[in-house]
């Protein structure tokens, strides 16, 4: 559109040529002076003739300096100095001077142009040395683009806009969806060639190599560190400084407030670890000229110097595992209430170490053997010592029989054990327990008579009891749950070392030949099983054929006491490095769990007889209590958790708690200590 | 009106009332007055007192309590307010009534062994059991004057109660009960009137045999016909007392004069022996306490953590409600005889309402003991206060309306087994110290 525009203006142009002939004629005049001129040059001719066909192209084409070259081919160069003192002005196409022309006296020039009332549209071309009348449309032109407005009056700038195209009703001419792959026809020569490639690698013809690959490997980074290369990790190599940290908010003069810690946070600082504690506690000050000089500058940058060039480095790997994650899963304490918690009660009349205690199966009376050389029956509910025999050595286990029938106690001394009525029945019972101690004269010869024999049955007169004199020291005794049995153990006996006793007929016998050296031995509470602990190992007897069924491992240096679950399927031995071992009977013969948790020797373990508790007392003071419990259904595995540690006891001579019970009833737990004193812990 | 002549914090003051149920000499004009806001119960009271002697130049300064909605203030009074909720704005009314606390402490009672028993439902006499097997009886008075001494037991006294006392007051005669460790229970007869030097020895009339272990507690009901006893068997027995008193009438004499002739005790307690009427069965555990305050109903605590309640006529069990402490001592009383406190294997003295439904949690819950709680008992007819022994030592005694204990008695020096209100007015204990310690002058109305 632009371009026939141009055009047009071009035609216009054409139409102003009566204009051209009014500056032909003045070219004319310019043409007559230079003539004179000439006649002073030597190549007027040449000049004559050049000009004259200058004057016909003049008078056909039209005067725009577009059409006419300029005279002058000097080019653009600062004429007035460089041509101030020649005579031409410069050289025209041919390489002619231009003669300058003859200077006009301004006087002259001024009264000529006061004649000419053309005069004003004169204007003088210093290049080409001549002077130029310009015509009227020509000064119009100049006004216009002087006034801003476009050259030519005829040109409309702001033309109606012709739409072209028709949008409404139509829509867009082309959709953006994209190509539908239905339109996709593949190219059947395509398929051939890539049919016939696949063919020739099967073929084996060309061969698919991964150089791609290798090409990457070979393009390293320059300009990355080298603390960071495999091959430096690979050596424990460089690892730089840590950055020291920048200064924050907190270490301003002025820090606000919620940097500055309160009394409080600076105490709990107090409590902390050395190392934990933080280096700088922010303060305030007024002013930044009351701030002190900082104390530690110059040992801290001093111990930055060392530690930039002197300290070795490795790297830590640290695994970044939640502790508490790693915690098994246990119920709360809360819901395994109750338990024994609190003391409140203190049995106290012992005068030695208290070694032993037994509670009878009401849960009315304690009984206890102590070092002292005494054996006292308490009251329960209000710590009243109600019997105290005097049985003249360390009552070293007692125990009550588990028959309510039959209220006797079982003590065992050095080389004796003791069976005494404890008192606590009514006159019906006092006479049959009368009756049940006696014995008579030809059953005791007959049993002192047989050589064999390891206990001898007599009568003890002073406490009105039985006296089974062993021969050897007993260390442990356990009753039947019926009452009649017993089993005492004597760790030296050799062959001898596991007595069963039966009360009634008081008579023994030893059914376990091959042993070790026993520690303890304890009855099945339901089933005709018999359990004999040796240093080690846990040997699990049939009582009804008399053979070995199991043999557990413990793994322990030496155990020192077993409890059965009542359930009878579990049990629990403590050893004399404080760990303890529950087995499961029915899982393994290795121990199901084993809990280290005292630090000295553990005394005693026991089972509670109807809560799922049982706890364990040591020799370092402290009795712990366990709830476990134990399903039915033989896939769950039983669940033990811990849950209090009773402390109290006071440590005498290196030991703590020598024994702990458990109420038959309620949740609570007897524990007698060293320091001479029976402790109850209720719930 | 600055009876504490501080005065600094004359700026915050409430508006007071004083009100009373107190009889007209202790009254106070019923104006309003601005108190001292930070003032305790203490200078409340110097005011009432200040007021009553501008009213009577003879009235004599005496402590008092107040309460503000039905509770014992135990603090500055604004504390109280903020505590309580209560707009300091409006005139508050301060209830005011006579201070309770123990004002005399007499000599204690000397005994052989342990007191584990005491009864001081007569308001001249006291009945005591005691660990040496012997119940004795005790004279009110200045002196320490043990009137009789019952002996039989073969093990230590549990419980001790007075069945009745027979015909009038000019010849008072004795109906006792005690239950003992040695399984019997024992009746006695004695004649108060008669007084000696020494004190007179009596034996038991009759024994009533059939538990088959320790007799924990027995009690006596309403109509003092008929005793119930609770047991270590896991029993409850009772037994009727109304016709052996007839025919036992005039073989007390004869006992006597047999017990002097013959040494053969046994066979003769053999003869006497009565048997229980009925049994209560149903708590596993050892019956550790039983009451009967009402004709039909009976109450029983026990080791098997239980509280429960008995139909008598049938024999059935009505309420039952389990509160996870072995439990050592029961009493019903307080707001219509129906609360019950019980106190056992834990610091914590706890009073339930049967008659709330569908909740068996504590209405109150007092802790301020630090052992074993052994006897609780309610006051005979107050409704708010109670006593409570402990194996710390202590006797409290309790008001309902607050939650720290009105008074604590440390007149012990080890365990207090049994305590007993006495005469309305005095609390006797009796403790692991031998003692039978008695605490007068607590003024209840």
């Amino acid at each position: 559109m632009g371009k026939e525009k141009y055009e047009e203006s071009s035609s216009d142009e054409e139409v102003n040529s009566s204009s051209d002939v009014v500056e032909a004629s003045s070219d004319e005049e310019v043409e007559s002076s230079s003539d004179e001129v000439e006649v002073s040059s030597d190549d007027v001719e040449s000049s004559e003739d050049e000009s004259s066909s200058d004057n016909e192209k003049v008078e056909e084409s039209d005067s725009s300096e577009d059409e006419v070259a300029p005279r002058n081919t000097v080019g653009d160069i600062p004429l007035v100095e460089w041509h101030k003192d020649e005579e031409h002005i410069g050289y025209d196409i041919k390489g002619r001077k231009i003669k300058k022309q003859p200077r006009k006296d301004k006087l002259a020039s001024f009264i000529e142009g006061a004649d000419d009332p053309k005069n004003w549209r004169k204007i003088y071309d210093e290049y080409n040395d001549e002077e130029i009348e310009l015509t009227k449309d020509e000064i119009k032109i100049i006004q216009r683009v002087i006034s801003g407005r476009t050259p030519h009056a005829e040109v409309n700038p702001y033309e109606d806009y012709v739409d072209w195209f028709e949008y409404e009703d139509k829509g867009h001419p082309l959709s953006n969806a994209p190509e539908p792959k239905r339109r996709f026809i593949p190219s059947k020569w395509e398929q051939k060639r890539v049919a016939n490639l696949v063919r020739k690698i099967r073929a084996g013809l060309i061969k698919v190599s991964d150089q791609h690959k290798e090409e990457e490997h070979n393009v390293y980074s320059l300009w990355t560190d080298d603390t960071d290369s495999v091959e430096n990790k690979k050596h424990g190599g460089y690892v730089p400084a840590p950055k020291p940290k920048l200064p924050g908010h907190e270490e301003a003069y002025n820090p606000p407030v919620e940097y500055i810690p309160t009394a409080e946070e600076i105490n709990s600082y107090e409590l902390m670890y050395e190392e934990d504690r933080p280096k700088f506690i922010p303060r305030r000050y007024l002013n930044y000229r009351s701030v002190p000089a900082y104390d530690k500058g110059v040992k801290e940058s001093f111990d930055r110097c060392l530690d930039q060039y002197l300290c070795p480095r490795t790297r830590k790997k640290r695994i970044n595992i939640d502790p508490e994650s790693l915690k098994p899963k246990l119920p709360s304490r809360k819901d395994l209430r109750p338990y024994p918690t609190t003391c409140y009660l203190e049995y106290r009349g012992h005068m030695g170490p208290v070694n032993c205690i037994s509670v009878d199966p009401s849960g009315q009376w304690l009984a206890s053997g102590s070092t002292d050389g005494t054996a006292r029956v308490w009251e329960i509910e209000t710590g009243r010592c109600l019997k105290i025999w005097e049985v003249g050595e360390v009552a070293r286990q007692i125990c009550w029989n588990p028959s309510p029938d039959r209220p006797i106690l079982a003590v065992v001394l050095e080389y004796d054990v003791l069976l005494l009525y404890s008192g606590m029945g009514d006159i019906d019972i006092q006479t049959k327990m009368k009756e049940l101690l006696h014995i008579s004269e030809p059953g005791a010869t007959e049993d002192a008579g047989d050589s064999k024999s390891a206990a001898t049955w007599i009568q003890h007169e002073k406490h009105d009891g039985i006296r089974m004199k062993h021969f050897k020291a007993v260390s442990s005794i356990e009753w039947h749950f019926k009452g009649d049995y017993f089993t005492t153990v004597v760790p030296s006996g050799d062959s001898k070392a596991i007595l069963l006793h039966q009360l009634s007929k008081k008579h023994s016998e030893t059914p376990f030949r091959k042993l070790g050296i026993p520690v303890t031995a304890v009855f099945h509470p339901s089933k005709k099983k018999f359990f004999v602990a040796t240093k080690k190992f846990v040997h699990v007897y049939d009582l009804s054929k008399v053979e070995k069924i199991q043999k557990l491992e413990t793994g322990v240096r030496e155990i020192s006491s077993i409890s059965i679950h009542p359930g009878g399927e579990n049990i629990i031995v403590g050893s004399k490095e404080g760990k303890m071992c529950w087995f499961d009977l029915e899982l393994s013969t290795r121990p199901y769990k084993t809990l280290k948790v005292h630090s000295k020797d553990i005394t005693r373990v026991t089972f509670h007889r109807t809560y799922p508790l049982f706890a364990s007392a040591s020799d370092d003071c402290t009795a712990y209590v366990f709830h476990s419990t134990v399903y039915s259904d033989l896939n769950q595995n039983p669940l033990i958790v811990p849950l209090e540690i009773l402390r109290g006891h006071k440590p005498e001579h290196g030991r703590g708690v020598l024994d702990c019970k458990y109420h038959p009833r309620q949740p609570w737990l007897f524990t007698a200590g060293a320091d001479s004193i029976i402790k109850l812990y209720c719930h | 009106m600055e009876p504490n002549g501080s005065g600094s914090d004359a700026s915050r003051q409430v508006q007071v009332r004083f009100v009373t149920r107190l009889p007209p000499p202790l009254r106070v004009p019923p104006a309003s007055m601005a108190v001292p806001s930070h003032l305790t119960r203490f200078g409340l009271s110097d005011i009432v007192n200040l007021l009553l002697k501008n009213s009577d130049p003879d009235h004599e300064n005496q402590p008092f309590d107040f309460l503000i909605d039905g509770e014992l203030v135990r603090m500055q009074l604004d504390e109280f307010l903020i505590a309580k909720g209560i707009s300091a704005e409006k005139v508050l009314e301060l209830e005011y009534v006579k201070a309770v606390a123990p004002r005399k402490q007499e000599d204690p009672r000397p005994h052989d062994d342990w007191v584990s028993a005491v009864d001081g439902s007569n308001s001249s006499f006291i009945l005591t059991g005691c660990y040496d097997t012997f119940v004795r009886i005790w004279k009110s008075g200045d002196v320490s004057e043990c009137t009789h001494v019952l002996e039989g037991h073969t093990g230590a006294i549990t419980s001790a109660k007075f069945i009745d006392i027979r015909g009038v007051e000019n010849e008072q005669n004795f109906h006792l009960v005690t239950g003992s460790k040695d399984r019997l229970l024992r009746l006695w007869k004695c004649d108060a009137a008669k007084r000696r030097g020494d004190p007179i020895r009596v034996g038991a009339y009759k024994i009533l045999a059939g538990h088959t272990s320790s007799v924990q507690s027995v009690s006596v009901n309403p109509s003092r016909e008929m005793i119930c006893s609770g047991s270590w068997d896991c029993s409850i027995k009772l037994w009727d007392v109304k016709e052996s008193e007839e025919d036992g009438d005039g073989n007390t004499i004869s006992l006597k004069k047999r017990k002097v002739n013959s040494k053969t005790k046994e066979s003769e307690d053999a003869r006497l022996e009565g048997a229980a009427t009925s049994t209560l069965v149903g708590h596993t555990q050892c019956v550790s306490v039983v009451t009967w305050p009402d004709p039909d109903v009976l109450y029983s605590a026990s080791w098997d953590h239980s509280v429960r309640q008995w139909d008598v006529p049938s024999g059935k069990e009505t309420w039952t409600m389990v509160c996870g402490k072995a439990l050592n001592c029961l009493d019903i009383g307080g707001e219509g005889s129906a609360l019950v406190a019980a106190g056992g294997s834990d610091p914590v003295l706890r009073i339930w309402d049967p008659r709330k439904p569908g909740s068996l949690a504590p209405i109150f819950q007092y802790s301020s003991h630090s052992s074993w709680i052994s006897a609780c008992k309610w006051h005979p007819r107050s409704w708010f206060h109670l006593l409570s022994a402990s194996y710390d030592g202590k006797v409290m005694l309790w008001d309902l309306r607050t939650a720290w204990p009105l008074a604590v008695m440390e007149s012990h020096q080890n365990k207090v087994l049994c305590v007993d209100w006495w005469k309305d007015d005095s609390v006797v204990s009796g403790g692991a110290d031998s003692k039978l310690c008695i605490t007068s002058g607590i003024e209840i109305q």
